[in-house]
């Protein structure tokens, strides 16, 4: 069964959606294909012929079963890996490497371990320039916006996933990226604490709504955060579908769990994933 | 950990030493022969090697060859490693390298190198310095090679260039893994040391203990023994406290991580 557009069955019901589509393209993708080399000397089309255009300000989900390359796309925009054909840009210039203007958060966190956690969040703005005493004054206001004050002193190895994960955060919003690169971040997390932080992201992104590339693997999440939602293909990953999410903002859980339109979402989302592969073991 | 738990970590390591020497004294005194003194014999001609001007001249030579030799040994051997961790060609350039050099003992190298140097302390020195290498770069490359790729990326989006990220994250993420190399280094510096002596017998610590053992001065040669064995003890133990000044980070304060999102 094939899933039909979800734009025609739900009227839009915040102005959002047309406003949004006006917007100046933050990130081009063009005709974007990646290929690996494996271990047995054979090729691994990761992706193919990917073409995706995001605003200025839009909170775009990738979504996808694993191994579909969701990742992949995202380390292209971020300069870490560069694409075997097509071409990406950001404000309309080829990346041809990582820069302050994309800033990732990884599901790793990767953090700076002989850092505390102001040192860290501080590395950013040090290494842009920033005055020391200024980018401790921000680096501060950042901590305790993600929830972290009275923590500064403490070494990654002292915290918890998910305070580590807000460190990441903090630490990535430190050097002011136009666009926020975030890669299964809350994947590592437990359910508890994946909620907590989905909330803080929302909030935090309310405040001054930079572009927001986020890959994951689970429908609600994607939803729930998301103006639009591209949903992949298996391996080799295609774009299958992309799904505008108009659902109003601010967004609270709550409320968006028992909304017929979120669950519709959901529901239909996870179908077309369903549709994408014979057999869900397989990686 | 209770007071009393305390004191006997504290002490367990005096005890093992003072053991160690009992079982000695017994073993000599029911030996009974010349080429092996009591334990006794032995601990009472340190001070007389100590307190001679001409010994500790010759253990302060030793002890500035060694500094020198580790030193530089150090101050190569890391930057190789980091960079044979960080570049596979750097890496395929130099391991086949030292793979044959690996399994040389370095005392070995010695006859050559006194053939090309005479038995000079660049001789000597160089013998020390190719001995502190080889565990520095093997550990350099090890943690080098385990930098965490995304934890570079992050660097590079906050515009790290290529040898800053050398410098300001490959460096002291590998950090715990050198220090272990160097701790390594240190203690076949002091090995190297007294071997390079007693093949290019000159002066030094070496020196002293192979002249008494042709003078049969076997209380002096067990003295020097001890001597040896409690510069490694105090050099392995300063080095430990330095290190984990340096790396209290990777340990973590608290043993229950905390619970808290």
């Amino acid at each position: 069964m094939k899933a039909v557009p979800l734009r025609q069955e739900i009227p839009a019901e915040a102005g959002r959606a047309a406003s949004g589509a006006q917007a100046a393209a933050m990130i081009e993708i063009e005709s974007v294909s990646q290929i690996f080399q494996t271990s047995g000397r054979q090729n691994h089309l990761a992706l193919s012929g990917i073409s995706l255009s995001i605003a200025d300000g839009a909170f775009v989900s990738i979504l996808g079963p694993s191994g579909c390359g969701k990742s992949t796309l995202l380390y292209i925009v971020g300069g870490f890996v560069s694409p075997t054909e097509g071409v990406a840009k950001v404000k309309g210039r080829a990346i041809t490497g990582p820069g302050p203007d994309r800033g990732p958060v990884f599901q790793e966190f990767a953090l700076f371990p002989w850092k505390n956690v102001l040192g860290n969040v501080m590395y950013g703005p040090r290494q842009q320039g920033v005055k020391h005493a200024e980018a401790e004054a921000q680096s501060r206001r950042l901590i305790e916006m993600v929830g972290l004050k009275g923590f500064e002193n403490f070494y990654p190895k002292e915290l918890s996933g998910g305070m580590k994960q807000r460190v990441a955060l903090a630490r990535t919003l430190a050097y002011h990226p136009a666009v926020l690169l975030m890669d299964e971040p809350f994947g590592a997390l437990d359910a508890h604490t994946r909620t907590r932080l989905q909330n803080d992201l929302l909030n935090i992104w309310e405040r001054d709504r930079k572009t927001v590339l986020f890959v994951t693997h689970s429908v609600e999440e994607a939803v729930f955060l998301s103006d639009k939602v591209v949903v992949m293909t298996r391996a080799p990953g295609r774009i299958k579908e992309i799904v505008d999410i108009d659902l109003p903002r601010p967004r609270r859980r709550a409320e968006l769990l028992l909304d017929p339109h979120y669950q519709k979402y959901v529901v239909d989302i996870e179908r077309m994933i369903d549709d994408t592969g014979e057999d869900g073991l397989q990686l | 950990m209770t007071p009393a738990r305390k004191l006997f970590s504290w002490l367990a390591p005096f005890l093992a030493c003072v053991g160690l020497l009992a079982i000695w004294q017994v073993a000599a005194l029911m030996l009974d022969t010349d080429s092996f003194p009591t334990a006794l014999d032995a601990l009472r001609a340190v001070p007389s090697i100590l307190t001679d001007k001409e010994s500790l001249i010759n253990i302060l030579d030793s002890l500035r060859r060694m500094a020198i030799g580790f030193g530089i040994g150090v101050a190569v051997s890391i930057p190789l490693g980091l960079m044979m961790g960080r570049s596979r060609a750097v890496a395929s350039f130099f391991n086949p390298l030292l793979m044959i050099t690996y399994p040389v003992p370095k005392a070995a190298l010695m006859p050559i190198i006194m053939l090309w140097l005479g038995v000079s302390d660049i001789a000597k020195t160089l013998v020390i310095f190719l001995g502190v290498s080889l565990p520095v770069i093997f550990h350099s490359f090890q943690g080098a090679k385990a930098v965490e790729e995304k934890m570079l990326w992050s660097g590079a989006a906050m515009g790290l260039s290529a040898a800053q990220r050398m410098i300001r994250i490959v460096l002291p993420s590998a950090l715990p893994e050198i220090l272990t190399g160097c701790r390594t280094g240190l203690v076949l510096a002091l090995i190297t040391m007294i071997t390079s002596e007693m093949i290019a017998r000159q002066s030094g610590a070496g020196n002293i203990l192979f002249n008494a053992m042709d003078m049969g001065q076997y209380d002096t040669v067990f003295a020097m023994i001890i001597i040896v064995g409690a510069m490694g003890i105090g050099f392995d133990a300063a080095f430990e406290a330095f290190r984990r000044r340096l790396v209290r980070w990777s340990e973590p304060r608290f043993d229950m991580p905390l619970s808290f999102s």
